[in-house]
């Protein structure tokens, strides 16, 4: 492992191209996330054509930079304007913002660049020894062995997002009943094509992916009522802060961390969730709770540390298993596909280099973003003021190439236009789309792996229970669905007591 | 029945009205068994999606159904989630935020705004073969830029929002087609 990835930095170091494009990723990455209102999913689906005719490996690893400068990004309109730049840096503005207020914005945003320096290392570093070690692990699956884990991974997803389980299993059957329209796996039979020679091939990954995410978000910005924000002024001298700064904020940085790591390997969910999730721990954990939310260290560490490390978390489901952790990640999955690549066990073996020249350059990103936020913060600072009129629709002009390029066909086009529709709309009915995304990409892999399994078992479908990686995974999805479904009965009976009460 | 109530049993029909189509769908799926059908078909899986669809949306229309009923016998609303609270974009957590913050918000809709870009967008997809890309994309630039900038900063913006869009549009043309070596269409420009 440890050869291979010296051959990857090697092969990084030696390509100065793809220096340029990890450092011009990062840049995007972090204006995108700064910039509220647009997210990384929106930077990585803008700039996803760009990388068609790049080798690969470059053009991967400028998608990575993207994703790490996104996320870290947030941060600097958390701080400053007391918004979130991205939903992964909501729990950021918590101390942040009141830390600015405090006259002390240079410190507040040298804490968040270290908090998520430290996250993206922790995250990216067991992404690089975790990877290779569960990609043998799942050499061993059979189809009932891939069939489980799928289906534990749609389960849980969908018990994970919105208030109401049922409506997160339906929006994961939805997104799978997308995935059916076209050829069906094995046998190739058309289905609900009706007539149509477009729907043959059904809705490429990436025009659901783009549609959803970056069309949905990027028209709902537009719709968006924006209030006048007035950007703080800050000073920042050398890296903002001081040692004393982090003094018992070491153990608060990793445990931080290593939740984000632990979220990003959830399927589906990532930064978002994980910096809530580690502010709370980091506040109901601290000697001095009544502190948060006045501007101290503790909480911007929390959140940067944990929303970055969910980066290399997300990775890991990605590259051993084919199953995206979080929205960036999903996107990523088609740029794998678009480069020729199935992400999955498979991927070390087939394209170890490529893959270790993706781990180096995330190392590589990781440092480049921190440098660019210390050194550029003046520039990202001024790039907040660029109105949203200029970019909006220059983002949408980028999306549509990179449908159009897919197949050189406008069908495409108007399948962008159709599911950021059905984006908008998922959104105003509260239906989460996380299960639906998750549904759609892992529809192919749970009916093919359910079909070749009764097909070794000559129809048996008791092998799903008798192998034992098979049941585990069985018995965790009961296991998820059970509890939350109990939780959710409680909470609604404990709501209806108190609806009584009053 | 609230709007809220309203709009969680239109999620449910539409649910059930989609698995009743979808299942009728399937009908028309054509199976191939050369070897005796050991296991599943293409029509199989198409067929356990509907059914737990159908499943799945009756429960949530029943749910909704009693949530409503319960709530017009104890004549209160039904409760909500407290607004005052954070939450992630997928509603895994929700924290009370810490006294006194107050995440500045942009989350006041423009229905106008959204439609008409959505119609920008419609129009800008069906010129994009026929009219080809620079002039689609000029013209989407501009309207798009126009329907979006303050309506006091307009007359500000005119000039930038017209040399902008047209030097945008040539100059992606330029670089995807000259560089990236992408097919984009040149339209009536020929």
């Amino acid at each position: 492992m440890l050869e291979m990835l010296i051959s990857g930095f090697a092969s990084v170091f030696t390509d100065p191209t793809g220096i340029i494009m990890i450092l011009f990723g990062v840049t995007i990455g972090i204006i995108f996330g700064a910039l509220p209102g647009l997210t990384t999913v929106a930077g990585l689906s803008m700039f996803l054509p760009v990388t068609y005719v790049m080798a690969s490996n470059i053009g991967l690893s400028m998608l990575t930079a993207i994703y790490i400068g996104g996320i870290s990004g947030g941060l600097i309109s958390a701080i400053l304007l007391n918004i979130p730049g991205t939903p992964a840096s909501i729990a950021t503005c918590f101390d942040g913002a009141p830390m600015a207020k405090k006259g002390q914005a240079g410190k507040a945003l040298g804490l968040g660049v270290f908090g998520s320096l430290i996250g993206t290392i922790i995250g990216v570093l067991v992404m690089v020894v975790l990877s290779p070690t569960l990609a043998i692990f799942t050499l061993k699956f059979g189809p009932w062995e891939y069939f489980s884990v799928t289906f534990f991974a749609l389960t849980l997803i969908s018990t994970l997002t919105g208030k109401s389980v049922v409506k997160g299993l339906l929006s994961a059957l939805f997104g799978m009943m997308v995935a059916t329209i076209g050829l069906s796996p094995i046998d190739s039979a058309k289905r609900y094509t009706f007539g149509s020679l477009q729907l043959t091939s059904g809705f490429h990954l990436l025009i659901v992916l783009v549609g959803l995410y970056a069309i949905s978000e990027v028209l709902s910005t537009a719709a968006a009522k924006q209030e006048q924000v007035k950007v703080l002024d800050y000073k920042m001298k050398g890296l903002g802060f001081t040692r004393k700064d982090l003094n018992g904020n070491w153990i608060n940085l990793i445990r931080s961390s290593l939740i984000g790591l632990g979220i990003g390997i959830l399927p589906g969910i990532g930064g978002s969730t994980s910096n809530i999730i580690a502010y709370s721990v980091a506040k109901n954990s601290s000697k001095h709770p009544e502190k948060f939310g006045t501007g101290i260290a503790d909480g911007i560490l929390a959140s940067e540390s944990s929303n970055n490390a969910s980066v290399g978390g997300a990775m890991i489901p990605l590259l051993t298993l084919g199953i995206p952790g979080d929205g960036a990640t999903a996107i990523l999955l088609g740029g794998f596909m678009l480069h020729g690549m199935q992400p999955g066990p498979l991927l070390f073996q087939t394209n170890g280099d490529t893959v270790y020249h993706i781990f180096a350059s995330m190392i590589l990103g990781t440092f480049f973003m921190a440098i660019l936020m210390w050194a550029g913060m003046r520039m990202f600072v001024k790039i907040l003021k660029v109105p949203t009129h200029i970019l909006i629709p220059l983002i949408v002009v980028l999306c549509s190439i990179g449908a159009y390029a897919l197949s050189n066909r406008v069908f495409d086009m108007w399948g962008l236009i159709l599911f950021g529709i059905l984006g908008l709309a998922m959104s105003k009915f509260k239906i989460p789309v996380p299960p639906f995304i998750l549904g759609f990409i892992l529809e192919g892999a749970l009916e093919t792996n359910l079909r070749r399994g009764l097909e070794y078992s000559n129809g048996n479908v008791m092998d799903v229970f008798t192998r034992p990686i098979s049941a585990v995974f069985l018995i965790l999805t009961v296991l998820s669905l059970g509890s939350t479904i109990i939780k959710q009965i409680r909470h609604s009976a404990k709501a209806a007591g108190k609806g009584a009460q009053s | 029945m609230t709007s809220d109530s309203k709009k969680e049993l239109g999620v449910g029909i539409f649910f059930l009205a989609l698995s009743v189509a979808y299942m009728l769908g399937t009908t028309r799926i054509s199976t191939f068994t050369p070897f005796g059908n050991r296991g599943l078909d293409s029509r199989s899986v198409p067929q356990l999606i509907g059914f737990l669809v159908f499943v799945l949306s009756s429960v949530h229309v029943i749910q909704v159904l009693i949530q409503v009923k319960k709530s017009k016998q104890d004549s209160v609303e039904p409760l909500e989630g407290n607004r005052d609270q954070v939450c992630d974009t997928d509603e895994v957590i929700c924290i009370e935020p810490p006294k006194g913050s107050i995440i500045a918000r942009i989350d006041t809709v423009v229905p106008v705004k959204l439609l008409l870009s959505l119609l920008y967008l419609v129009i800008y997809v069906a010129a994009y073969q026929g009219v080809g890309f620079v002039i689609s994309s000029t013209f989407f630039l501009l309207a798009e830029s126009f329907l979006l900038v303050k309506k006091e900063e307009r007359k500000r913006w005119t000039v930038f929002i017209i040399l902008y869009s047209i030097g945008a549009s040539a100059l992606i043309y330029f670089i995807f087609t000259k560089y990236l070596s992408l097919f984009l269409p040149s339209g009536i420009l020929g």
